[in-house]
């Protein structure tokens, strides 16, 4: 019976754990999905919503609903704009590698934007000036709201992006976009301002991860670029095109590295959390949940 | 100043190895190794090691590449059913969980603290020869390396891994062994990953986990894009390239007045960031372009055009 | 250039970006507010002292480029600041060989048990006295059950080892759990560490992972006592949490005696309410190279001068104190003996170079600031 509290806690810990990179991986399937590359800038855009919300809520007093829509706009607008600047020229190259050329770039991107922040803030952590909340209790299991708001967010937004591809225009314009370039321009969409809301909806929920995530920790520079690796992990499993595969893929990920500690020392989280991966590919080499509703059929 | 530049220009042709491993394996088979760092390390691990125990350094240095290599066919046979994506992300968990094992393994590696003392070769003979010796001999092991390299991508074997690379299901059809191709491009890439992680040890005496992060990945990936990605001389013009970047824009930073240090150093990092964007932007398709793609197209096996135009002239 | 008037030129290698930045901004500081204490009262032997700062972005393979770069074409005498073990493993060769003084703050035991000749300071306690030091201020806050939190580092297997040993001594009990740095939650870690139920954990982190697993102990409701290292608990960790979060954990900051005004005087110059121990040390390196050359009086400065006259002016007991650059150089331009004590300790070096007599501020987040409990 404790070993089976025991194995809940951890499975609710990785819960909580998966719910803080569901929503940049989720940025980064939407903006693969439409662009059809990694974009690896999403780390330092979830740094960037972070300090915005930071902003808003500690220098300005804003109420945590405005501080995550600054979080979403001001990386999604930073996005759209770093893509025009650094991407869109190298997109315009036609290459033998253009995707993986173009997630190169996007690591250099990263790079540059993190520095970028570095340059204004320095290097200091700063925390959020909200209450901090003991953990609750249910059924032997602890929990913290702050936590479990963080998981119920991220999953009412999967939901209404969910909603949003399957019920608006332009969502639908998107998913044809993602299936077939062509017959999107045939039927009068305009590609180019599709891959622009792509980018600037997939950086704003990174964006709001990363707040979520420095809410629960702390800002610095390096906040989003941390967990990268995660995060890729993260959406690759959930078969880097599917939406609810990302949030799916990201509290696998998260449950796994905690479930691991049982049988391996804590230092080697991450590298269960591959081994896993490794496995569920072997398994299932295109992903756990692809062919699940996504952008793309 | 001039041990300085002889230090830089060893430093520079480590990455040329490393960038050349990667043109095999990437540029010439199409398989993306984002966890080269993990085999550079794996090598540089294995060659402090065995001298360590006593066995001699060039001994060391050829199964630090070896061993690379084996790991490296090992993960090609493993993936083997796996879209190219997923190769990316096993060798970047590689990458990640060999690190992590070096730092944790202490009874081995040393863990954190890393291995000191590393045995140079020749360097009392040598004494004030030694940093012109080493330089020569890793330029030399680079010139070696692009040379056979460019005999062996000349061959048939090159002409079909490039087919390999560009459509595999045709490449199948026209009767060639994709796995093989696929295992020996990766196995040689590794190689040279390692090789070259062996050079680095015995260079610098030191190595730690910290050593092999993805940084060095991220120089390798854009020395090798600016260089046109599939050409063994854009590799190494590439990495001069980075490797100018990274150095002079230490010089750079000290002319701005006002700053503090950190602002001076995030400014160094987004700069060589912004300069490495600007190089791909300007030359897609590298300087060096994809001229030796069209030994594989005019070839009569079958192979696809690449699809890339080849560079205009300068 | 006239020889006379030709700058010295002191190198410092200190993390500015990457993993490990946190002190970054305060070490350049402090080094050049040393640089330009120096400066102030003339120099040494009339010739300005200057410090050329580079990043070794928390990375051995860049350091290594950054201090090859400072060796051989700023000609520094000597580098200071060397922050991470591995940087300072890194880079070590490189000093010894091209006979260029080290002054570094990291811990790692291993790092002065190199073949350097004598080229290496460390001001930074070792590992193991930071750790019998840590586990007896545990004991002495009455507690009976240690549990040890941490990332892999050198010595986190040494801490666990140290610190235990020291509480199985006294009666009580003692474990460890090392953790994989980078993780945005540490909650199964601390879940473990409490099953145990501790009375007192022992934070072995760095300010990020460390203001995580404080937050998690928070959440936990964990009501224990709470000590950690300096470069783990200190203002910028303080600044960085809610201040119901690090209230009550104590820190012990390397240090110099509670006398020495010298602590006072730099934070005051920097305009802070406290300074962690690391940029007080990064100070330090700059003046002892300062006040070694100026002993030395040699015609050329050098590495060796340094390595040879650290000790005159640091420590043996016919010198008098002083705590004040300038005043020491006024002292060894007037052939006064003297023995400097810095903001980051009385300086006094073994022959392995290993800092030795080192006092200990023993520190407490109180209300969101460090505040001083003791010196010993």
């Amino acid at each position: 019976m404790i070993v089976f509290t025991e194995l809940a806690q951890y499975v609710v810990n990785g819960l909580v754990l998966g719910a803080l990179i569901a929503l940049p991986a989720l940025g980064l399937t939407l903006i693969f999905s439409v662009q059809g590359f990694v974009n690896f800038s999403v780390a330092a855009q979830m740094t960037v919503g972070a300090y915005a919300a930071w902003l808003a809520g500690s220098h300005l007093g804003w109420s945590p609903i405005l501080m995550l829509l600054l979080a979403f706009a001001v990386p999604g607008a930073l996005g759209v704009v770093t893509d025009r600047l650094a991407l869109a020229p190298v997109r315009r190259q036609s290459g033998a590698h253009t995707a993986l050329m173009l997630a190169v770039v996007s690591i250099a991107l990263n790079l540059a934007i993190e520095n970028a922040l570095r340059f204004i803030f320095g290097s200091n952590l700063n925390n959020f000036d909200l209450p901090m909340e003991r953990n609750l209790q249910v059924w032997g299991l602890s929990v913290g709201p702050q936590q479990l708001r963080n998981l119920v967010t991220a999953l009412v937004i999967a939901v209404a992006l969910a909603a949003f591809f399957s019920l608006t225009r332009w969502g639908k314009a998107m998913r044809a976009v993602a299936d077939n370039t062509d017959l999107a321009r045939l039927k009068g969409i305009e590609p180019r301002s599709l891959s622009n809301l792509a980018t600037f909806i997939g950086m704003g929920l990174a964006g709001i991860g990363g707040s979520l995530l420095a809410i629960d920790t702390s800002v610095d520079p390096s906040t989003g670029s941390r967990l990268i690796l995660v995060i890729f992990a993260a959406s690759v499993l959930g078969g880097l095109t599917s939406l609810y595969g990302a949030v799916l893929g990201a509290l696998v990920i998260g449950v796994a590295g905690e479930v691991a500690m049982i049988a391996m020392p804590p230092v080697y989280q991450s590298l269960t959390a591959f081994l896993a991966i490794l496995v569920i590919l072997l398994v299932k080499p295109t992903g756990l949940f692809a062919g699940a509703t996504g952008v793309r059929k | 100043m001039t041990s300085y530049l002889l230090f830089i220009g060893t430093i520079t042709a480590i990455y040329a190895l490393l960038s050349l491993g990667l043109v095999v394996s990437w540029g010439q088979a199409g398989m993306v190794n984002l966890g080269l760092v993990g085999f550079f390390g794996l090598g540089a691990y294995c060659s402090a090691l065995l001298t360590y125990i006593g066995a001699p350094i060039g001994f060391g240095w050829l199964a630090g590449a070896a061993l690379a290599a084996a790991i490296g066919v090992a993960f090609c046979l493993l993936t083997r059913t796996l879209r190219g994506d997923y190769l990316a992300i096993v060798t970047l968990g590689f990458g990640e969980g060999l690190r992590l094992v070096e730092l944790n393994e202490r009874w081995l590696t040393g863990g954190s603290d890393g291995i000191s003392g590393i045995r140079p070769p020749l360097k009392e003979a040598l004494s004030d020869l030694y940093p012109w010796f080493y330089f020569t001999l890793a330029w030399a092991v680079v010139a070696l390396a692009a040379w056979a390299l460019s005999r062996i991508l000349a061959s048939p074997f090159g002409r079909a891994l490039r087919a390999v690379r560009d459509d595999e299901k045709v490449a199948a059809v026209a009767g060639k062994n994709v796995l093989r191709l696929k295992c020996q491009a990766f196995g040689i890439g590794a190689a040279l990953f390692g090789f070259a992680g062996a050079l680095y040890a015995h260079f610098t005496s030191y190595i730690s986990p910290d050593n092999f992060v993805i940084q060095l990945t991220i120089y390798i990936f854009l020395a090798v894009t600016a260089g046109g990605y599939s050409r063994l001389v854009g590799a190494i013009f590439g990495s001069l390239a980075v490797m100018t970047i990274l150095e002079s824009s230490r010089f750079a930073a000290e002319f701005i007045p006002g700053l503090s240090a950190v602002q001076i150093a995030s400014l160094r990092e987004f700069t060589i960031a912004v300069a490495l964007i600007m190089i791909m932007q300007l030359r897609p398709q590298g300087v060096f372009g994809l001229r030796n793609e069209r030994a594989g197209a005019n070839a009569s096996d079958g192979a696809p055009h690449a699809t890339a135009v080849p560079a205009t002239p300068n | 250039m006239a020889q006379g008037t030709q700058s010295i030129k002191i190198g410092i290698v200190i993390p500015l970006t990457g993993a490990t930045s946190q002190f970054g901004a305060t070490m350049s500081a402090a080094a050049k507010i040393a640089a330009s204490d120096i400066n102030a009262a003339g120099g040494v032997a009339g010739r300005p002292v200057e410090v050329v700062i580079e990043d070794d972005q928390s990375n051995p393979e860049a350091a290594v480029r950054a201090t090859r770069k400072l060796i051989d074409v700023d000609k520094v005498v000597s580098i200071g600041g060397s922050y991470a073990s591995a940087v300072t493993s890194a880079i070590a060769p490189l000093c010894y060989e091209s006979k260029t003084a080290l002054f570094t703050s990291s811990g790692a035991d291993s790092i002065t048990k190199t073949p350097h000749n004598g080229y290496i300071f460390r001001t930074s306690p070792t590992v193991t006295l930071q750790g019998t030091r840590v586990g007896r201020y545990a004991l002495e806050l009455g507690a009976k059950k240690m549990f040890f939190l941490g990332p892999q580092t050198p010595f986190a297997q040494a801490y666990i080892d140290i610190i235990s040993k020291l509480f199985k001594e006294a009666g009580g009990a003692g474990q460890g759990l090392i953790y994989e740095d980078k993780r945005a939650s540490y909650r199964t870690e601390v879940d473990q560490a409490l099953r145990t139920n501790p009375d007192v954990i022992v934070l072995g982190g760095y300010v990020p992972d460390t203001s995580v697993v404080l937050k998690d102990l928070y959440r936990a409701g964990f009501g224990g006592k709470k000590v950690g290292f300096s470069f783990g608990v200190n203002q910028v960790l303080a600044d960085g949490i809610p201040q119901e979060v690090s209230e009550g954990t104590a820190s012990l900051v390397p240090s110099a005696s509670e006398e020495s005004p010298a602590y006072r005087t730099l934070i005051g110059k920097l305009g802070r309410p406290a300074l962690d121990s690391y940029s007080c040390q990064v100070y330090d390196h700059v003046v002892l190279t300062a006040l070694a050359l100026a002993y030395a009086a040699a015609s050329s400065p050098s590495g060796t001068a340094v390595r040879d006259s650290v000790r005159a002016i640091s420590q043996g007991g016919k010198g008098e104190k002083v705590s004040d650059v300038a005043q020491g150089l006024k002292m060894i331009a007037d052939k006064k003996p003297i023995n400097y004590d810095g903001p980051s300790g009385p300086l006094e070096f073994a022959s392995n170079g290993d800092v030795e007599g080192v006092f200990f501020r023993y520190e407490q987040v109180q209300q969101g600031k460090m505040a001083l409990l003791k010196v010993a």
